[in-house]
């Protein structure tokens, strides 16, 4: 963390000597535009955010950088700073931060960090302060009717998300008639919403429910969970999981020979680093959201390629991508309207915007163009099953035994 | 519920135990000596686990022989880690109270170089490997086989641990320091050098565990601290300077909280062991196995 501290003190310093020589800040056509983010480097988001932001906030400056700089309308072209820091996973230090960034550092724009109780938290922030915030990795309801104008979500959420999956389950059962349903999840707001989301569609679409269990964040062990619902016959495991406990779900599971007919979980599913954990064994897991380099939007296969070649390995198949879409549609509007917020706000509201992800139009600040989806391991692909008008590929039913 | 599988249920609570014992007999055998609490005990684990993981992914190395240097080489470097900071530390030692602050000090500190020299050079991503990870077959039930054999190896560690502090000389050495350290020390013991030896000792223990660990679970940087705590509840609980009775309590523990996070959640685990520990504190303070009149540093058993 030295790097950071670093890079913060660097700043501060070079911040005070352009004030004492009078220079006004953002003078210049060069003086570059301050960009401020936290991101987990330490603690339990740390490998959430290390595969699904970060590379892809450092590919997008590279990218601009490489541009000459991010075109602000009627500025030209001007450098990216990113003024960031690690939050350590602690919700407290994330919003002392970001309240830092905005008084302190008076940075031109905000990135979001990690996770969807990071964001509810800081979002109040950045909203008080008039800063406009994309979330790439936000899943929560909640957060909607806290009603800030000025946070924008463009995950499909958790009410979409859930119904996609519920959607998908009930096709299942109307074909191979199974039924019985076991639920854990991660007590974190996205576990929890989630959960809170999926039951009722459950219930009311006729699974029986044989097992519904929370387990913390950062759990050591799921054995004695899967155990007990392998006992009860469970025909459908659903793990709204974050990625730490993703990975022990699928490798305990296969530990104790649980092979239910569909394996889902949440988020991890979608990294590479699942696939190259399990290898054959990834072969018809399921997960939340999706998105591959197949994707018939413009762009798509440019970004996964870009992404391969700056950090030699492949963006996740879910969020990864939004993160960038995120990034696309603040260089668009930056490019439109400058860098004064409100009108970053009526320009986020009034357009639809074409990204690597597809068309993304915001209403009240949650994306209404992309639909909840299902993803599904197939021979080294997360393809996209359901909803059908957006499958990369035909689902998988039942998925095979653990390799 | 069915019988066999609250009976499963807890063999997977005493494999897991297994391995808690493993982990506090190494800090107990630095406390219970020098009466240095190294918190910094876990970091010791998840380097073990990471020597495992380099070793095999990057070197093909079977983890189970990756035991032969994740435990050598840490144990040399928990030596090295007492001469530069407790070997002066324990000399200038006034009272008991000051060195069990100044040690705890000194191993706080070193458990935010350890955890952020890890960050550095393995950065927080996930890093885990396959190993043996399908069911095997005992009695009718199913257990993971990578499961069955860290216990097995824990077993055997501990079984050679034991044997060295009671069949040999510098064992026997151990046991009269801390019976009686001023007794030993007339009797001609090099006192800096079992120090030294046990602290060593620890650290390898906990680099043996940590290679185990990681045939089960991913790493981070971050996965030590949980295991310290769990080890300390394991020495309150088995009676502080007792390596016997750390063995039980790792199992104790294991068990009880298999079958409580069965009963409850998996939310209720950290509770769980607290409310043993509590438990433990308000009725036996001086642990399980420990009777009253043999109170830490007055008498202990190995």
């Amino acid at each position: 963390m030295g790097t950071e501290i670093g890079r913060r003190r660097f700043l501060q310093v070079a911040a005070g000597s352009a004030a004492a020589m009078g220079l006004p800040r953002g003078a210049g056509a060069q003086s570059p535009v301050r960009i401020g983010f936290t991101l987990s480097a330490t603690g339990p988001y740390a490998v959430g955010a290390g595969i699904t932001q970060r590379p892809n906030y450092d590919l997008w400056v590279e990218q601009v950088n490489a541009k000459g700089g991010l075109a602000v309308a009627g500025q030209g072209r001007r450098p990216i700073q990113l003024v960031d820091h690690d939050d350590r996973s602690e919700i407290e230090t994330a919003v002392r931060l970001y309240e830092k960034m905005i008084t302190d550092d008076k940075v031109d724009l905000l990135l979001p960090p990690w996770g969807t109780a990071m964001n509810f938290a800081v979002a109040p922030v950045a909203n008080k302060h008039g800063y406009p915030l994309i979330g790439p990795t936000v899943g929560s309801l909640k957060l909607k009717e806290l009603g800030l104008p000025y946070f924008y979500a463009v995950l499909a959420q958790p009410d979409a998300m859930m119904g996609s999956l519920a959607g998908f389950l009930k096709e299942v059962k109307r074909q191979q008639g199974l039924t019985k349903v076991a639920v854990i999840h991660v007590a974190d707001l996205f576990g929890l919403e989630h959960q809170g989301a999926l039951m009722p569609l459950l219930k009311e679409a006729g699974f029986e429910v044989v097992e519904a269990k929370s387990y913390p964040l950062g759990v050591k062990d799921l054995t004695d969970v899967l155990k007990g619902i392998k006992a009860k016959g469970a025909e459908i495991f659903v793990g709204l999981s974050y990625p730490p406990d993703t990975i022990l779900a699928a490798t305990q599971a296969k530990a104790v020979d649980f092979n239910p007919s569909i394996f889902y979980t949440a988020v991890g599913t979608a990294f590479p680093f699942f696939r190259d954990r399990f290898k054959a064994g990834a072969e018809g897991v399921m997960g939340v959201g999706a998105w591959n380099p197949k994707v018939a939007f413009p762009g798509a296969k440019a970004y996964f390629d870009a992404h391969v070649a700056k950090h030699k390995k492949e963006p996740d198949r879910w969020a990864s991508a939004f993160a960038y879409a995120t990034l696309q549609i603040l260089e668009e509007t930056v490019g439109r309207v400058g860098l004064d917020r409100a009108r970053i706000k009526a320009h986020l509201d009034a357009t639809e915007f074409s990204t690597v992800v597809g068309p993304i139009k915001f209403a009240r600040g949650v994306n209404q163009a992309t639909p909840g989806m299902v993803g599904q391991w197939q021979k080294g692909e997360f393809e996209v099953v359901w909803p059908p008008e957006r499958a990369t590929a035909k689902a998988s039913v039942p998925k095979p035994k653990w390799e | 519920m069915t019988l066999a599988l609250l009976l499963d249920v807890a063999a997977g609570g005493l494999l897991l135990g297994g391995l808690y014992a493993l982990i506090a007999v190494g800090l107990n055998l630095q406390y219970g000596l020098m009466r240095v609490l190294n918190v910094a005990h876990g970091e010791f684990l998840m380097i073990g686990g990471y020597v495992t993981y380099v070793l095999h992914v990057h070197a093909g190395m079977d983890p189970l022989a990756s035991l032969l240097v994740s435990g050598p080489v840490v144990f040399a470097a928990g030596v090295g880690v007492h001469a530069a900071l407790y070997r002066r530390l324990l000399r200038q030692e006034r009272t008991r109270e000051e060195l069990e602050a100044n040690s705890l000090l000194i191993s706080f500190g070193l458990l935010f170089i350890l955890q952020n020299g890890a960050l550095l050079l393995w950065s927080a991503d996930l890093r885990g490997y396959q190993y043996l990870d399908r069911p095997l077959r005992v009695f009718g039930t199913v257990f993971p086989a990578n499961r069955v054999v860290a216990f097995a190896m824990a077993a055997i560690v501990t079984a050679l641990l034991l044997l060295f502090l009671r069949r040999t000389l510098v064992g026997a050495a151990v046991r009269a320091l801390m019976q009686d350290p001023v007794g030993a020390r007339l009797m001609g013991i090099n006192v800096a050098r079992v120090h030294a030896l046990c602290f060593g000792l620890g650290a390898g223990l906990a680099a043996v565990s940590g290679s185990l660990l990681s045939m089960l679970f991913e790493l981070t940087p971050f996965v030590g601290l949980p295991y310290t705590i769990t080890a300390l509840v394991v020495i309150i609980l088995g009676g502080l300077g007792s390596v016997g009775g750390s063995l039980l309590g790792g199992l104790i523990l294991g068990v009880v909280e298999s079958l409580g996070v069965h009963f409850t959640a998996p939310d209720l685990r950290m509770v769980i062991s607290y409310a043993v520990l509590a438990l433990v504190l308000i009725l036996r303070p001086y642990g399980l196995f420990n009777p009253a009149a043999h109170r830490p540093g007055q008498s202990v058993r190995a």
